[in-house]
């Protein structure tokens, strides 16, 4: 995994301090030529790895990727499901409709129907479903590793289904020969139950890490001391904590951390982008 | 550690279950809900256990307090029933659908010396409570006028289908969006109040408002323009935004900003004369579990708090709630209809 990732935020107007910046940011993104461009100059200036919510405005930009040679060294991190299509759908319309709603026609769906409770009670033929579905956006591409998103990683551990996430780390090397990695905001309590309930060795974790504290939770203090320890590999995002800190601040605090191997940011200028790298590239060579 | 139940978990339910779950002081002993699937799902996969009919679940397990996260027309029914039986209430907003019957359960969780709290959870967000605290420190001076707005894109298409679109199913800008704005005004400017105007408009639906203006007027001096418009395209997610108009300054506020503007400085609170910009990374967010942010998290750590007996009253109470309820059945009436 390199040390730098490219994330795609700035490309669907996420933004948690504004929503001001929020729109902005979703104007400059109108189109599949805009994204592609900036990733055109992500990888020309040496940053190999993307990382995204399978979210459909990406089809197009994804497809121009696969045909292009210049992209032959760029890596696809995948996030699953896309938050607001799935996630959302399984809070407005319940777990199984969601499942319908997304995988229409779907032969062991359809298998499901006819067998009743006995197997929909049961997450890991759901969950395989679903990671399958998906991941039908990246064939034939160079796909790194496929991460959880923290909506469901979270849900998962709320309600003690942590299962879940062994087999989910399970299936994606098993069917795609990738690890799989964890979006989450409860870091500390997903490396308790990653490394010591369910014994998954070095698994990636992905959540926020600034020098502010913005949701490192419990506490920042908690979150530095689990990262300490360097069981896990630990990416960290929202180093800017939505621009509250400043990038030179914002890298000087992960660098001194022990246990960040990588960072996942996004900006939507070409200047910002090679700052950032820069900075970057700077503190950890020391 | 007290025991609490859970009645309804599919839809947000499912999220407070998770939440409620992880909250510290709580320990969930049931669930219950009529989706048979998800209730073998729940039942197969966690620790909790399973009822498809909530006065069973009651009989059956002892609890100290439940969560009411049914569709709204079921509310009053089960929140009655619940405390009747001496358990405390969360319920989730709207309280119920009229103030004549959350009346009457504010009453009844008075009379039994009860705890309850709704699901309002802006007023868990910390920008919403620093605006609170500055109020309540007089720091804008005396307030004289407010514009409380809540936008959002859920009706954008002529429609004449759906709940959404029938009032007697709970539908309509008014009862859908309206409880979390005017529950907005009543936190910031206190539950004596009148409602001076009401219009309520159609976009595109057809048996029901899609705007709603009302002015309120609270303790006969602050008064209100509240604004509600659930057919606006523009927006990503709703967002509700608060102007409020003081005679020291302005506040400018949402759930991720806030603005400040001061006709002079105010040392003590560390502000300067003009413009003054907060963000929601200036506020402490920590929470000890995090799923659809932390208003949700902290909403049902002050429930814990009032199961526990560390606090007497919710900061979202059943009467603040019901006063809710009586905004909107008055808003109703003196709009005379959709127009």
């Amino acid at each position: 995994m390199d040390k730098i990732i490219f994330g795609d935020n700035q490309f669907f107007g996420v933004n948690h301090m504004s929503e001001q910046t929020s729109i902005k940011q979703s104007q400059k993104f109108k189109s599949a030529d805009e994204i592609f461009k900036t990733l055109e100059y992500v990888n020309d200036i040496g940053i190999k790895s993307f990382m995204f919510t399978t979210h459909d405005q990406l089809e197009p930009v994804l497809e121009r990727i696969k045909n292009d040679s210049r992209f032959k060294d760029f890596k696809l991190i995948p996030c699953m499901p896309y938050a607001h299509k799935y996630a959302n759908a399984m809070v407005e319309l319940g777990i199984f409709e969601a499942i319908n709603k997304f995988t229409p026609g779907n032969k062991l769906m359809a298998g499901l129907k006819g067998v009743g409770s006995l197997i929909t009670s049961d997450p890991v033929p759901i969950m395989e479903l679903l990671v399958d579905s998906e991941m039908k956006l990246l064939k034939g591409m160079n796909v790194e590793a496929i991460f959880l998103q923290n909506i469901v990683t979270d849900l998962l551990i709320g309600l003690g289904l942590t299962n879940v996430l062994y087999e989910f780390s399970r299936y994606t090397e098993k069917k795609y020969g990738v690890k799989a990695g964890f979006f989450t905001m409860n870091h500390v309590k997903l490396h308790n139950i990653l490394v010591n309930d369910l014994g998954i060795v070095n698994p990636m974790i992905c959540s926020d890490i600034n020098k502010i504290g913005f949701r490192m939770n419990p506490s920042q203090m908690d979150v530095e001391s689990v990262l300490e320890k360097h069981d896990s590999f630990n990416i960290a995002m929202s180093i800017l904590a939505s621009g509250a800190i400043k990038p030179s601040e914002a890298v000087e605090y992960v660098s001194s951390l022990n246990g960040v191997d990588s960072i996942l940011f996004g900006a939507s200028s070409p200047a910002h982008i090679l700052e950032t790298k820069e900075l970057i590239e700077a503190a950890f060579s020391h | 550690m007290k025991k609490l139940g859970v009645i309804g978990v599919g839809k947000m339910g499912l999220s407070h279950l998770a939440i409620a779950n992880q909250t510290v002081g709580i320990e969930v002993a049931a669930i219950c809900d009529t989706s048979k699937t998800l209730l073998h799902f729940l039942e197969k996969n966690t620790k909790f256990r399973a009822f498809s009919d909530y006065k069973k679940m009651i009989d059956d397990v002892e609890l100290d307090g439940v969560m009411v996260n049914v569709p709204n027309t079921f509310h009053f029914e089960i929140a009655k029933y619940c405390l009747e039986k001496g358990i405390n209430v969360f319920v989730e907003k709207p309280f119920t659908l009229t103030y004549k019957e959350s009346q009457e359960l504010v009453e009844l969780a008075k009379s039994k010396n009860l705890k309850g709290q709704v699901g309002y959870v802006n007023r868990f967000n910390p920008i919403f409570q620093r605006v609170k605290k500055l109020l309540d420190e007089k720091v804008l001076g005396e307030i004289g006028s407010y514009i409380n707005r809540m936008v959002g894109g859920v009706i954008i298409a002529e429609s004449s289908k759906g709940w959404r679109n029938d009032y007697s199913k709970g539908g309509g800008c008014l009862f859908d969006y309206g409880p979390h704005c005017f529950d907005l005004s009543t936190y910031f400017f206190g539950t004596d109040v009148q409602i001076v105007s009401s219009v309520l408009k159609k976009v595109f639906s057809t048996m029901v408002d899609d705007i709603v203006s009302a002015m309120l007027l609270h303790d006969d001096k602050i008064v209100g323009y509240n604004y509600i418009n659930w057919s606006d395209n523009s927006v990503r997610k709703a967002s509700n935004t608060i102007e409020i108009f003081g005679s020291k300054g302005k506040i400018i506020a949402n759930k991720q900003e806030l603005s400040i503007y001061m006709n002079e400085a105010d040392v003590s609170n560390n502000l300067q004369k003009g413009w003054n910009q907060f963000y929601i990374t200036d506020e402490n967010t920590d929470v000890n579990y995090y799923l659809r942010g932390e208003d949700f998290s902290r909403q049902l750590e002050e429930f814990s708090q009032l199961l526990n007996g560390t606090i007497s009253e919710s900061r979202s109470s059943l009467y603040s709630a019901s006063i809710t309820d009586k905004i909107l059945e008055e808003t109703f009436k003196l709009s005379g209809g959709v127009q």
